[in-house]
């Protein structure tokens, strides 16, 4: 009998059908097993980031900031660290230990603390701003157990020098970024390279290099001894002689590299946030212009000596008043001084002789000289925050020919001290003017940068500064009553004793004093600006500005070891070398 | 050859089951090639949290020394050094307490030089290392962490 009956497949069969099904379910999750792997470990972080964005992080490492040192390579600025300190109270087990451990590490009230630590609080901040030494003291609290602690690093710009320099430097803000000075111009060259990295959460990759480019080290030509001398100079003149503020600059006039500049009032640039007035913040040596006065008189003689307009035996007839563009010019004592020549003018400081010569040039030539000397432009110091003054020239609405007259004994036209320090050291430079300049030299990564002096302008012949410096040393010897001289050296000098402007007339209460000398002045090693504004206990500069003068010019022979004349003379005449470049 | 070819007819293994062997030892050689690969990362790892521990503990004192050299420069500073030698009886000198000496050969105004390039040489580490000395390493990683284990689960 014949059967239809369909045969059931047996248990291998069925095993033999369901095999390939499991061996390909099997490669399948193998295969995806496999490239999760590749896709760890051979794709780039970013290509995984951008997958799959929880598998890295990205951080931002952030640039050590370049150090500032003076020219013999004393710090001014470095980088240190202080910490926030913070803590999650709920996250806190013993409180009681915690406040005692905490209050004694961060010098505060124990029971505060322990009130802080048992709040209600997600976050108390203990500690706003705590040392390093504090900070890793706690670092370590944290190590030991105590993860309720949030700590927080912040980089912070530190001048060890306190005051020092100042106003030359600048200050380093909250947001990290270089502000007035040396800071602010360097902004880019000292910050460095912040880099972004990619950082993978996965524990099997190595980590990358944590290291951004460090910013660029800056040696100044700033002497810090010079800067603190002349610094306490300032603070000591201004207290004595009761002026409001003032101005001290110190310049090698053969390479234009300042080697101290001090403005008073200043500020401590480690705490500069104190300050409510943020023009403090600038610095008035290259900032604030002023009416130079009685100084402008050898910028005037030199240019008319170039220009052939006059000789050193030219002569005038003085009457003591100048009437002319409808001003009256008159001298400082409102005498007639008769025959007088070039010489006597800068001597005896008269503005009626000045007046002359200036008359004499025609205002064509007079200001190409002025121009010549820098005056109305920035001398492009690499310093933040430079003003370029105030010179009215013929065809702007303002001038009139009163201005030739006034201009040629420093009224009328404003300059910064910087501007006038950097036109007179031309005379003391044989003719040659010279950028001013505060960077020495720029360490990058190894590399040396070393900066060149800059010469701005040629505005006088080496026999006219030769004439022009003879003139300023018989002003020091002949019309200040020795008050500028300093024994053993050859100094040449000029005071200037300015009107303030006021809203309508000049002020008739105050003045600004200024004194400008170079030494020894048949090689000068330095040239100095005396700038004192308002000062109460005499009326002219020879009285108040000269004796400071001097009794600065006393010490910096000293410190920048510059030999009298005779010991020099004696020491050329072995072979010796004198005198110092500052690098 | 024959009694194994033999033995293999006699038991009636079929090509299904060769394939299920072949696909176990495939598997078995995954799985060690898998614990190789997973000792090497972790022996990686662990060099990855070492470096960032050194890395840390380099930042700490590095922060250490930029502390301690502005400590440095605050004792130097000039105020301080003037205090200081006035205790110590110092004066200041005055020009004619100073003497000058001729220096043969010697230029004060010295030039500075023109730019220059200081590179760092860094010496970079000798590879040495043969293949049967990285064997050596891995087996030694290997059994290393075994051992760990075996320690952690005392």
């Amino acid at each position: 009998m014949a059967t239809n009956t369909q045969q059931l497949p047996s248990r291998d069969e069925m095993f033999n059908q369901r095999l390939p099904f499991i061996l390909i379910g099997m490669v399948v999750i193998s295969a995806l097993l496999i490239l999760k792997l590749i896709s760890f470990q051979q794709l780039s972080p970013d290509v995984v980031n951008e997958l799959s964005p929880d598998y890295n992080r990205t951080v931002k490492l952030a640039s050590a900031r370049g150090f500032i040192f003076d020219h013999s390579g004393q710090r001014l600025a470095v980088n240190t660290v202080e910490y926030r300190i913070g803590i999650s109270p709920n996250l806190v087990a013993n409180p009681q230990r915690s406040a005692t451990q905490l209050a004694a590490i961060l010098n505060l009230d124990e029971l505060e603390v322990y009130k802080a630590l048992t709040s209600d609080s997600m976050y108390v901040l203990l500690a706003p701003r705590v040392s390093a030494e504090q900070g890793q003291a706690v670092e370590k609290l944290k190590e030991e157990g105590l993860t309720a602690l949030q700590i927080e690093k912040i980089p912070r710009r530190n001048y060890p020098q306190g005051t020092v320099a100042a106003q030359i430097l600048g200050f380093v803000g909250g947001d990290l970024q270089g502000y007035y000075g040396v800071e602010g111009k360097f902004q880019d060259q000292l910050v460095g390279r912040p880099r972004t990295e990619i950082v993978s959460n996965i524990p099997f990759d190595l980590p990358p290099q944590q290291e951004a480019d460090k910013g660029s080290d800056i040696y100044l030509t700033i002497d810090r001894d010079v800067q603190f001398l002349i610094e306490s100079e300032l603070a000591y003149s201004i207290d004595s002689t009761g002026a409001k503020s003032g101005t001290i600059i110190v310049m090698n006039p053969r390479t234009g590299d300042l080697l101290g500049m001090a403005s008073y009032p200043s500020y401590d640039p480690n705490n500069f946030q104190a300050e409510t007035d943020p023009n403090i913040w600038r610095n008035p040596a290259i900032s604030n212009a002023y009416e130079p006065g009685s100084v402008m008189k050898v910028v005037t003689v030199a240019a008319a000596l170039e220009n052939k307009t006059i000789t050193p035996g030219w002569t005038y007839n003085d009457q003591g008043m100048l009437d002319m563009a409808g001003i009256q010019v008159q001298n400082w004592d409102r005498e007639a001084h008769g025959i007088v020549d070039t010489t006597g003018i800068l001597v005896q400081s008269l503005n009626v002789g000045a007046a002359n010569v200036s008359l004499a040039m025609g205002p064509t030539d007079f200001y190409k000289f002025m121009s010549k000397f820098g005056f109305g432009r920035l001398t492009g110091i690499n310093l933040e925050g430079e003003a370029g003054g105030t010179l009215h020239v013929p065809g702007d609405s303002v001038w009139s020919e009163s201005n030739l007259l006034t201009n040629s004994y420093g009224q009328g036209v404003a300059v910064t001290p910087l501007q006038m320090i950097t036109a007179v050291s031309a005379i003391a430079n044989d003719g040659l003017m010279m950028q001013p300049n505060v960077v020495a030299k720029i360490v990058t990564n190894g590399e040396v940068n070393i900066s060149q002096p800059i010469a701005l302008s040629h505005p006088i012949s080496t026999e006219t500064a030769h004439i022009v410096r003879d003139m300023m040393v018989s002003v020091v010897q002949n019309g200040l009553d020795d008050a500028a001289s300093l024994p053993g050296y050859t100094i040449a000098g000029k005071t200037g004793t300015a009107e303030i402007p006021g809203p309508v007339r000049y002020r008739s209460d105050a003045w600004i004093m200024s004194f400008i000398g170079f030494f020894p002045a048949d090689d000068p090693q330095a040239i100095v600006l005396i700038k004192l504004d308002e000062p109460s206990s005499g009326r002219w500069a020879s009285q108040v500005v000269a004796p400071i003068f001097r009794r600065l010019a006393e010490r910096l022979v000293v410190i920048m070891e510059i030999p009298n004349d005779a010991t020099r003379k004696a020491l050329e005449a072995q072979g010796a070398i004198v005198g110092e470049t500052n690098q | 050859m024959y009694q194994i070819q033999h033995a293999l007819r006699d038991n009636q293994w079929r090509f299904q089951k060769q394939v299920v062997a072949l696909a176990a030892l495939g598997i078995f050689i995954a799985i060690v090639i898998g614990a190789l690969y997973l000792a090497q990362s972790a022996s990686v790892s662990t060099l990855g949290r070492q470096l960032e521990s050194l890395i840390a503990r380099r930042n700490q004192l590095e922060q250490a020394n930029e502390q301690l050299r502005a400590d440095i420069s605050q004792l130097r500073s000039v105020p301080r050094l003037l205090a200081r030698a006035e205790e110590l009886g110092f004066v200041k000198a005055t020009e004619d307490q100073i003497e000058y000496l001729y220096v043969p050969e010697y230029n004060p105004a010295r030039q500075p030089s023109t730019t220059t390039s200081t590179e760092t040489t860094v010496k970079l580490p000798e590879y040495d290392e043969s293949f049967s000395g990285w064997l050596q390493q891995q087996l030694d990683s290997l059994a290393n962490q075994f051992n760990g284990f075996t320690a952690g689960g005392s």
